[in-house]
């Protein structure tokens, strides 16, 4: 499904990335995890076309499309979910008209009709339902005011209405208790089948006790250093990233 | 700077100020030519006069536009429901297709059937509410006098339905007319007011419009005033208010730019206890003008005012705006809000802000902000993150930049109407953005 070939990026004049290897399958999730300034973010804002990032060279393949070749609205389209890290708060335009314009902008794109105002209205209370966000957020500004939590929420159900074919969690866990970690968890889960995949970017193991990857990427200075199954995360988390020899300051250099 | 670099003065063309208003009672002939002889040959402001700095350069007073303006043909009135409905086409009230309010205590005539008491009083309170210095076209408006629209409503009347002046210009062929209207607002009375430009042709016309206004006290007053007309109509309108003690002013002004585009709102409150809102939207784009010149003064202790103004400026356009604030020596416990924010949508459009406060009290707030920023480019890529393609997110967020305002005008046909031609008018400006 997602086929990243020596994968280069910098910000700035910056080399973040330094030749990435990536390859899922339908049906797979994996986990990328690495310590901060490692570059995890950063792909996960190369694949979804983030202009501050600049690829300097390497190829990624989504379904059979030149991922690069394509504007950010068209990655979408194509079936690619960001959940940011931090979502931003756009006050005046109501979530509830946001999410229906994505939606039916996507349903049309896929040859479906597009939902009328009552219609949708209940599939995204449906969908709030599931994250546990009180239907009141449809109505107020997209993530105005919304706490740190009711933001990964947010994004969640977002995710969950758009059914995409390769959904990217951005450090979806960071600063959520553990029951809004299993909430989110459940809601990633019931996503999951044959022909959908993940890419979760994660500093810690705990979110994927909930959504349990089938391999684990370690991410540092910008290249993938090790990969395995479950097992490599948890051996992270008893470890720390010294265990790989990773120096966490020299990380990102 | 030397005199050799001053712009000469562009004298007022003669035939601006032709004889004229042989309908008007004789009080208000009198008056029309006051005016007119006053301003014959009258200086036009320059870039060198303060209140026309940016905007002198679109007020182009060919001759070809001092005819008045004649209607042809049926006029197309839009059609609103639930309203009482003033037609003042080419500045003459036409009552054939008006629909007016029959209750007793509100009084509605047009200028040419007042009889000579009313005559003698309006006469007295014309141009008593607008600072001659600062709107020197209104000046115009009284010396171009053909009819007017008198509005008295008796105290504690309260209108049942908004009143809706539409102001229609038949631009078929070049010319001007000049529409005016005066309201006397009985104390406690009660009255929303909605002000439309419309237009039928495509030939230049200028519209040079004042409103007066005159809240006793108690009184309470909606004025929405709707100017979105095409470019080649050219609008001058000044809008002038008292309000009385314990009275209220909710203003909302919204416009689309135009060849030429000026408002100037002057709001005295003049009793303790008075109130006013001054809200205003100005969108332009290609090479539009628009620009909104306000006025509070709070001439009494105890007075209240809250201003928010918001500029969307696309393309090559020009958006100007001067709020100023007057807090006068007695006018102690006074509390004046100013907000001024705008968007540039082009790196090639220009937006001047002026915020001028004066304050001749020690004991009172009053607080100013302005900013011109751009539209945010992180919600930008969020918005397209979702597959929501670039020209869409910007209208949406180019619509959020003013979702507050329109939200806080009080009739929903008008807010819903309001709300797709701003999205049209964004969309188009996008549009050709493209192109």
């Amino acid at each position: 499904m997602l086929t990243i070939k020596n994968l280069h990026a910098s910000v700035e004049g910056t080399p973040i990335l330094k030749g990435i290897n990536l390859d899922i399958q339908p049906g797979e999730v994996h986990a990328v995890m690495g310590p901060n300034g490692s570059g995890k973010s950063t792909l996960a804002q190369v694949l979804v076309g983030h202009e501050a990032f600049e690829v300097t060279d390497g190829e990624i393949l989504f379904d059979g499309h030149n991922l690069l070749d394509l504007e950010v609205e068209e990655r979408a389209l194509a079936g690619l979910f960001l959940a940011f890290q931090y979502p931003v708060e756009i006050p005046g335009v109501s979530n509830l008209q946001f999410l229906r314009e994505a939606v039916n902008n996507l349903r049309k794109h896929r040859g479906q009709n597009e939902l009328d105002a009552p219609s949708f209205m209940k599939l995204a209370k449906e969908k709030a339902k599931q994250v546990d966000l009180n239907t009141d957020f449809l109505k107020r500004g997209v993530n105005e005011g919304f706490s740190g939590g009711e933001k990964k929420r947010n994004e969640i159900m977002q995710m969950l209405l758009m059914e995409p074919r390769l959904g990217i969690l951005d450090e979806t866990d960071s600063g959520l208790d553990i029951d809004a970690l299993k909430t989110i968890a459940g809601g990633v889960n019931t996503l999951r089948d044959d022909n959908r995949s993940f890419l979760v970017v994660t500093h810690y193991q705990r979110l994927l006790n909930h959504i349990v990857p089938d391999v684990v990427h370690v991410l540092a200075g910008g290249q993938i250093i090790k990969s395995g199954d479950k097992q490599l995360a948890m051996e992270l988390e008893e470890h720390g990233y010294g265990w790989l020899g990773i120096n966490e300051a020299e990380a990102a250099g | 700077m030397t005199l050799a670099h001053k712009t000469p003065a562009t004298p007022l063309d003669t035939a601006f100020t032709p004889q004229g208003g042989k309908q008007l009672p004789a009080p208000l002939k009198s008056l029309r030519d006051i005016r007119s002889n006053a301003i014959t040959g009258m200086a036009l402001p320059n870039r060198r006069t303060e209140n026309w700095k940016y905007s002198s350069r679109y007020l182009k007073l060919d001759p070809e536009l001092a005819p008045l303006t004649q209607a042809t043909g049926d006029a197309d009135y839009r059609s609103v429901e639930g309203i009482y409905r003033l037609v003042i086409r080419n500045g003459v009230v036409d009552l054939d297709h008006s629909e007016l309010p029959t209750a007793s205590g509100v009084d509605i005539r047009r200028f040419a059937d007042l009889d000579d008491v009313t005559a003698q009083s309006v006469a007295k309170k014309l141009d008593t509410t607008l600072d001659h210095g600062t709107t020197q076209l209104a000046a115009l408006n009284t010396a171009r006098l053909e009819d007017g629209l008198l509005i008295r409503l008796g105290a504690d009347i309260s209108v049942d339905k908004p009143v809706y002046v539409q102001y229609v210009t038949d631009a078929g062929a070049s010319g001007s007319n000049y529409p005016r209207l005066m309201v006397e607002a009985g104390q406690g009375s009660k009255m929303t007011l909605v002000e439309e430009f419309i237009s039928n042709g495509e030939q230049p016309v200028l519209v040079d419009s004042v409103s007066e206004l005159l809240l006793d006290d108690s009184a309470n007053i909606t004025y929405i005033r709707l100017c979105m007309d095409p470019v080649n109509v050219r609008q001058v309108g000044a809008t002038g208010v008292k309000v009385g003690a314990n009275a209220r002013l909710d203003s909302h002004c919204i416009g689309f730019g135009g060849d030429l585009r000026r408002h100037d709102l002057q709001v005295r409150l003049e009793g303790q206890g008075g109130y006013t809102r001054l809200n205003g939207i100005a969108l332009t784009q290609d090479r539009q003008h628009y620009d909104n010149h306000t006025a509070i003064d709070h001439v009494v202790p105890n007075c209240d005012s809250d201003e928010n103004y918001r500029c969307l400026a696309a393309d090559r356009s020009h958006a100007v705006f001067n709020g100023r604030i007057h807090i006068h020596p007695d006018a102690q416990q006074s509390h004046a809000d100013m907000n001024n924010k705008n968007l540039l949508l082009s790196t090639n459009a220009e937006i001047d802000t002026k915020p001028e406060l004066e304050i001749y009290a020690d004991d009172v707030t009053c607080a100013h902000g302005a900013t011109v920023g751009q539209l945010d480019e992180s919600s930008l890529f969020y918005l397209t993150s979702r597959g929501i393609d670039r020209d869409t997110a910007a209208t949406m967020l180019s619509m959020a930049f003013v979702h507050e305002l329109v939200g806080q005008v009080p009739l929903e046909d008008i807010r819903e109407a309001v709300n797709t031609r701003l999205t049209d008018f964004i969309e188009a400006s996008f549009r050709r953005a493209a192109e």
